[in-house]
C-alpha cells in the first residue's frame, strides 16, 4: 500500500469517528426531546377493568342490543325493532327539556345522527341510530315530554319503532349481555380516567353517578364531553 | 335433526351472513354501487386485461425493460417499496409480543393484515416481472443456490408470507366461529412473531444486498457496502409510518367496525416517537456511508442535489417533524409526516433500483403505460381486499367474547 492511500484511509476514519461522536452528542438531547411531552399524556386504551361493579350504576337489560353510541335496540314480534337511549345517556345528558325525534316515514342509518337531546339549559347533544331502516312510529309520550325517556328509558320511554332494512348486518356492530357489560365498564374507566376528581368521588361514596353527570364534570363544555361519549362530538365525526 | 330444506336454508343464511354482510345476494350487489367501488372497478377493468396481456405477450411487448435496464417499477415499486411498507407487521407484532408494549395490541391485527397483503401483492408484482415466472419453484425446491442473495430472498419471502398468513388466522377463525382452531392459532403467536422478526431481518436487508452486486451500475451516492443495513433500518421507519397512515384511514373509513375505546391518536403519537428516533439514526448511518466512500464532491452535481432532497427532505425533516408532533401531541402533523415518510421510502427504493441505477449509460428507463397500470391495479386490488376482510372479520376490534384469551 502506498503512503498516499494510508493517509487517505486515516483521514476518512477520522471523519467517521467524528460523525459517530457528533451523532451520540446530538442523539442524547434528541432522545430527551422526543420522549418528553409538552402536554399531558392521554391513556392509549381504556382496557383496565374497573374493580367496582360499574355496570350496577346503569341499567343494561339483557334482552337489549346496544350500539356504542349508547342507543339500544329490541326485536319485536312483527319484525320491527324498538329503539331508545340508554340509562347512561339519559343520566349523562339529563335533565332534558325535550327530545327532537325524526318524522315517521324517514330513514335512519346505523351510526348516523338520528335524534337530538335538548337539555334544560338549551344545549343539544345528538345521538346515533343503532340500525338502518325506516321509522314506522315514534313514542308520542316522549315526543310530548322527555321526562319518561329519562325515568324509564328501557320501558315506556322508548323513542322509535323502525322497520330494519339490514338487521343481520347491523347486528355485527351491536353488543349484548356480557359483552355490553364489558363495554360499559370500559366506557366508565375512560370517563373516570379522564375526569377522576369529579366522578371518582362519587364512586368512593358508593353512590350512583348523579343525573346530569356531564354538567357535574365540566360545567363549561359539558355538551362537548357528552357528544364525545355518545360518538357525535366534533372530533368523533371527523375521526 | 334438521330437514334437508332447513339445512339448505341454514347454509344460505350462513353464506349471506359471512359473505354478503347479512344481505341477500342482489341486495349486496346493489350495496356495492358506490363511487369508490366504481373507480376501483374502472381501474381493474383496464388493469386486469393488461396483466393477462403481459403473460400472453411477454415482457418485451408490454414493458420498457431491456438488457441494460432489466429492473423497472415492478421491482422498484411493487417489490422493494411494497415489502418495506409491509414491515409494519413485524415491527408492531414484535413490539407487542416480544417487547411487551401491550397498549399497541389493538393495532396488531390491521398491521399484520397490511403486511400480509403487502407481501402477497409484492409477490404478484414479482411474478409479473419475472420473464419465466413458471420457474419460481426452481430456487425453492429444485436448484438451491446457497451463496446467492436471491436464494435467501426467495425462501425468506415465501416463509414470511406463510408466517404472516398464519399470524392472521385468529381473526379468520373468529369470523368462521371455530373456537378450537382459533385457540391453536393463538398459541402459535409467540413462535410466529419470533420467526417473523428473524425472517424480516434477513430478507429486508437482503433486498438491499442485491445491489452489492452492482457497484458499477448504481450511483456512488446510493451505493454503499452498508446498503443492507440501510434497507433494514428504513424498513422499520416505513413499517411504523405505514401503520400510522393505515390506522388513521381505517378508523375513518370503517367507523362502525372500529373499537372506539382505543385512542388511535395516542397510539399514533407513540409510533411517531419510534419512527422519529429510527429516522434520526438512519440519517447518520447514511452520512457515515458517504464519509466511508469519500464521495463528498458528488453532492455538488445533479444526482447529488436529488440525493440531498432524499436525505434532508425525506429522512431528516420527517424525523424532526415526528419529534415535534409527538412532543406537542399534534396528531394531524404526525399523520401527514407518516404519509410523507411512506412517499420517501418509495422514492428511496425507486432511486436505488431505477433512478440512480445505470445513471451513467445513455439508455434510460421510463416505465411503459402497461407497467404503471399493472402497478396501480395491484395496489387497487390490495386495498379492495383489505376492505373486504375488514368489513367481515374482527380486525379493527376484538370480539368481546374472545378478549383476554
Amino acid at each position: 500500500m502506498i503512503p498516499h492511500d494510508i493517509l487517505t484511509l486515516y483521514s476518512a476514519k477520522m471523519l467517521e469517528y467524528g460523525i459517530a461522536i457528533l451523532f451520540l452528542v446530538l442523539f442524547i438531547p434528541f432522545w430527551r426531546y422526543v420522549q418528553s411531552s409538552a402536554v399531558a399524556p392521554e391513556p392509549a386504551t381504556a382496557r383496565v377493568r374497573v374493580p367496582a361493579p360499574a355496570t350496577d350504576w346503569f341499567a343494561l337489560p339483557m334482552d337489549r342490543l346496544f350500539h356504542r353510541g349508547h342507543a339500544w335496540l329490541k326485536d319485536e314480534a312483527d319484525g320491527n325493532v324498538t329503539i331508545g337511549l340508554s340509562d347512561f345517556a339519559a343520566r349523562l345528558v339529563g335533565p332534558l327539556s325535550r327530545i327532537s325525534l325524526p318524522a315517521v316515514g324517514s330513514t335512519v342509518g346505523q351510526g348516523e345522527m338520528a335524534w337530538r337531546l335538548v337539555a334544560d339549559d338549551g344545549r343539544t347533544v345528538d345521538m346515533l341510530s343503532p340500525v338502518d331502516g325506516t321509522i314506522v312510529d315514534i313514542n308520542p309520550v316522549v315526543a310530548a315530554s322527555a321526562a319518561t325517556a329519562e325515568s324509564d328509558p328501557y320501558g315506556r320511554g322508548w323513542l322509535l319503532k323502525v322497520r330494519p332494512s339490514r338487521l343481520r348486518a347491523n347486528r355485527i356492530s351491536l353488543l349484548s349481555g356480557q359483552a355490553a357489560r364489558r363495554w360499559m365498564d370500559e366506557v366508565l374507566v375512560g370517563l373516570r380516567g379522564q375526569l377522576a376528581p369529579s366522578l371518582g368521588s362519587l364512586a368512593q361514596d358508593g353512590g350512583a353517578p348523579l343525573h346530569g353527570m356531564a354538567r357535574a364534570i365540566d360545567p363549561e363544555h359539558w355538551d362537548e364531553l357528552a357528544g364525545a361519549m355518545l360518538l357525535t362530538g366534533k372530533e368523533e365525526r371527523h375521526a | 335433526m334438521s330437514s334437508p330444506t332447513a339445512s339448505a336454508l341454514d347454509s344460505r343464511n350462513w353464506i349471506e351472513e359471512k359473505f354478503f354482510l347479512g344481505m341477500s345476494f342482489w341486495d349486496y350487489l346493489r350495496s356495492l354501487a358506490t363511487p369508490g367501488n366504481f373507480v376501483a372497478g374502472l381501474i381493474m377493468a383496464v388493469g386486469i386485461p393488461l396483466i393477462v396481456y403481459r403473460f400472453a405477450a411477454g415482457l418485451g411487448a408490454t414493458t420498457n425493460l431491456s438488457q441494460t435496464n432489466p429492473w423497472g417499477i415492478w421491482i422498484g415499486f411493487d417489490m422493494l417499496s411494497g415489502v418495506a411498507l409491509a414491515a409494519g407487521g413485524y415491527t408492531i407484532a414484535t413490539s407487542v409480543y416480544i417487547f411487551g408494549l401491550k397498549e399497541y395490541h389493538p393495532i396488531v391485527r390491521p398491521a399484520v393484515l397490511t403486511g400480509f397483503l403487502g407481501y402477497l401483492f409484492a409477490v404478484l408484482g414479482l411474478t409479473a416481472d419475472l420473464g419465466r415466472p413458471w420457474n419460481l419453484p426452481v430456487p425453492l425446491f429444485f436448484s438451491w443456490g446457497g451463496p446467492s442473495v436471491m436464494f435467501e430472498i426467495a425462501w425468506c419471502v415465501v416463509l414470511y408470507l406463510t408466517v404472516l398468513g398464519m399470524e392472521f388466522l385468529p381473526p379468520v377463525f373468529e369470523w368462521l366461529e371455530w373456537p378450537r382452531a382459533r385457540r391453536i392459532a393463538v398459541n402459535m403467536t409467540i413462535g410466529l412473531t419470533v420467526a417473523g422478526v428473524m425472517l424480516s431481518t434477513l430478507h429486508q436487508s437482503s433486498l438491499g444486498g442485491l445491489f452489492l452486486m452492482a457497484p458499477t451500475k448504481l450511483h456512488p451516492l446510493w451505493y454503499s457496502p452498508f446498503i443492507p443495513a440501510y434497507f433494514f433500518i428504513s424498513s422499520i421507519a416505513a413499517g411504523l409510518s405505514m401503520v400510522i397512515v393505515e390506522s388513521a384511514l381505517s378508523h375513518r373509513a370503517f367507523q362502525s367496525r372500529a373499537d372506539h375505546t382505543v385512542n388511535v391518536d395516542t397510539l399514533a403519537i407513540g409510533l411517531a416517537r419510534g419512527a422519529s428516533v429510527v429516522l434520526f439514526c438512519y440519517f447518520f448511518v447514511k452520512v457515515q456511508g458517504i464519509a466511508d466512500s469519500g464521495r463528498w464532491s458528488l453532492l455538488n452535481t445533479g444526482y447529488g442535489y436529488w440525493f440531498l432532497v432524499e436525505m434532508l427532505g425525506f429522512i431528516l425533516l420527517p424525523s424532526l417533524l415526528f419529534a415535534y408532533g409527538a412532543r406537542h401531541r399534534k396528531t394531524a402533523l404526525v399523520r401527514w409526516t407518516a404519509a410523507w415518510v411512506v412517499l420517501g421510502i418509495i422514492v428511496n427504493r425507486l432511486n436505488v433500483s431505477v433512478i440512480a441505477m445505470n445513471w451513467n449509460v445513455p439508455d434510460r428507463y421510463i416505465p411503459s403505460f402497461t407497467e404503471v397500470m399493472v402497478s396501480i391495479t395491484l395496489v387497487t386490488i390490495g386495498i379492495s381486499t383489505f376492505r373486504w376482510i375488514v368489513n367481515r372479520m374482527p380486525v379493527l376490534q376484538e370480539l368481546p367474547e374472545y378478549r383476554e384469551h
